[in-house]
């Protein structure tokens, strides 16, 4: 195995197989996920910021198997942050908390490409920042149908007062996120009223929407998947590469992007690549800022 | 017991402080499996049952009972508990030396590995080089997950090597298993000491493995790379209304957002 030494503030790392191409289908080593995670950290940090990072671990790249991994490995470097969280089953576990550039470079280091946290912070683990809908299409239904849901979910929210902002997953879909921040929200609220949109939007929007998981109900259509707002459910961090055949990004979008004729480019268009995401964000900075701070609440609950 | 590098802290004694943390030093290897429902892979959850009401029980009406006698017990509250739990304490403190020979290994529990944190290296490498030396072991108590623990801390492979032992009054004495003294004849203590002296070797664990693990290992990689997996049903929560109120002002602002499109 090769290894490259790179000195950083907070202590000497090892790099492992740098030449390693991890995206052998479109070609992207992993010296160059690297430096994709370095330039884009300044944007991406604040939102992993103090949250339990689920590392999802592609060693043999995005071909090849990948595992979860949630607990934080116990060869960590030892200025590698971390913080005890209660689990469902069994006792508390110590999870990575990737606050700043090194422990990102480690985590990448580790083949870590995709990045999952939770919608709460380590610190209040019950308590919810944001609310989120994760739209879900079910074949031949596409992300440009994902869009469609998207506005009318827009608009039905700022119908209630609420503002809302989009990315893509870097998969087949797209998530909203509404920023609440605010202590007094719970899981139990988010849950509720999600639930109650997605059926609502269920009930209006028959034929495009459909609010239950079972497979079979989901083809053609858009799963509303409100069951994401639960405290033991994680997201994919705004700014993560996806592990698909090229290295698409979970990117914010406008929500002017998504009014646009669905023909021109296909279903492609609304995708984010990496070289693409490092470019947007020179020119727009951090679209999913507000996510971050602004604060809402949720009405009629 | 405890998980792997879950505490970290300082290994002291006189004037003597090194960080440290604590990891693993052996992984158990037992395989376990899920239980799961023959009908639909759904994946089966503990619930608990009263056999009075013939009912499950919710958590909120579970509490604990020490049985005193049969059918009898004293009540026990988390508080109470809570108040008999050691302070979380971030030191380990060597209270004394001694000589690990004379620590029956029946009192060794659960061995573990110190490796040092920053700044600590090289009173670490120190510690572990003197105590290899004099052939010490620091005699310790230690407080992780809620419970005291008895400890020794050992120089091993140039690492310092945290094992838990079992207080005294956990060791079952062994009085009544050993049969009544009987005269031993010469010729058969010496027939036994050459067939034991025939069958000696070096201890090397290499040459043992768990084959039953190994066999259930081989045959599970077999059986996911044939695909023979099954998968577990999505469970779907019962479709109930919303709040009346949130229900009626979504209905209201999606008539809005039909009028204008």
């Amino acid at each position: 195995m090769s290894r490259t030494f790179v000195d950083m503030a907070g202590g000497r790392l090892s790099l492992s197989n740098l030449e390693k191409d991890l995206y052998p289908s479109y070609g992207f080593t992993k010296a160059r996920i690297l430096e994709y995670y370095r330039g884009i950290a300044p944007f991406l940090l604040p939102h992993l910021k103090d949250r339990a990072l689920t590392l999802k671990r592609y060693p043999e790249g995005v071909e090849q198997d990948f595992f979860f991994e949630k607990r934080c490995p116990s060869h960590r470097p030892e200025w590698v942050k971390t913080a005890e969280l209660p689990q469902d089953h069994g006792g508390p576990m110590t999870f990575c908390l990737v606050n700043d550039l090194e422990t990102l470079i480690w985590v990448e280091n580790l083949a870590s490409l995709e990045l999952h946290v939770p919608l709460a912070r380590a610190g209040s683990p019950r308590t919810p920042d944001s609310m989120v809908f994760d739209l879900d299409p079910g074949e031949p239904a596409n992300i440009l149908d994902c869009a469609r849901v998207a506005l009318i979910l827009r608009d039905l929210l700022s119908g209630m007062g609420l503002m809302s902002y989009v990315k893509t997953s870097g998969q087949k879909g797209l998530h909203v996120f509404v920023p609440l921040n605010r202590r007094e929200t719970t899981f139990e609220d988010t849950k509720t009223f999600s639930k109650a949109v997605a059926e609502i939007m269920q009930k209006h929007y028959p034929d495009l929407v459909t609010a239950k998981m079972a497979k079979q109900e989901r083809k053609a259509k858009i799963f509303i998947n409100w069951s994401q707002n639960d405290a033991s459910k994680t997201m994919i961090c705004v700014y993560s590469l996806r592990a698909r055949e090229k290295p698409f990004v979970s990117f914010p979008l406008e929500w002017g992007e998504l009014e646009e004729p669905g023909g021109l480019g296909g279903p492609e268009r609304l995708q984010v690549i990496h070289s693409e995401a490092v470019r947007r964000i020179k020119e727009k900075g951090d679209l999913f800022r507000e996510v971050l701070v602004k604060e809402q609440k949720l009405p009629h609950l | 017991m405890a998980v792997q590098g879950m505490w970290s802290g300082t290994i002291s004694f006189s004037l003597v402080a090194i960080p440290v943390r604590l990891v693993a030093a052996v992984k158990p290897g037992r395989v376990s499996f899920h239980l799961l429902h023959s009908k639909d892979y759904s994946r089966l959850s503990r619930k608990m049952f009263c056999p009075e009401e013939e009912a499950m029980v919710p958590p909120d009406e579970i509490i604990r009972g020490y049985e005193i006698m049969p059918d009898k017990y004293v009540l026990m509250t988390d508080e109470e508990l809570e108040s008999v739990s050691p302070e979380r304490s971030r030191t380990i403190e060597i209270l004394e030396f001694i000589d690990m020979k004379e620590v029956d290994p029946i009192y060794y529990d659960h061995p573990y590995y110190l490796v040092p944190s920053k700044g600590g290296e090289k009173a670490y490498q120190l510690l572990v080089e003197v105590m290899r030396r004099t052939n010490k072991a620091g005699l310790a108590k230690f407080v992780l997950a809620e419970r005291e623990y008895l400890v020794a801390v050992t120089s091993r492979d140039g690492a310092l090597e945290l094992v838990t032992l079992h207080y005294s009054d956990e060791i079952l004495p062994d009085d009544d298993l050993s049969p009544k003294k009987g005269t031993i004849e010469a010729a058969d203590e010496d027939r036994m000491k050459k067939s034991i002296e025939q069958m000696m070797e070096d201890f090397d664990p290499g040459k043992y493995a768990d084959g039953r693990r190994k066999k259930l290992m081989d045959i599970l990689a077999a059986k996911a790379s044939e695909k023979a997996l099954v998968e577990a049903p999505v469970v779907e929560v019962e479709e109930g209304e919303g709040p009346a109120d949130l229900v009626a002002a979504l209905e209201e602002s999606m008539r809005k957002v039909k009028e204008s499109r």
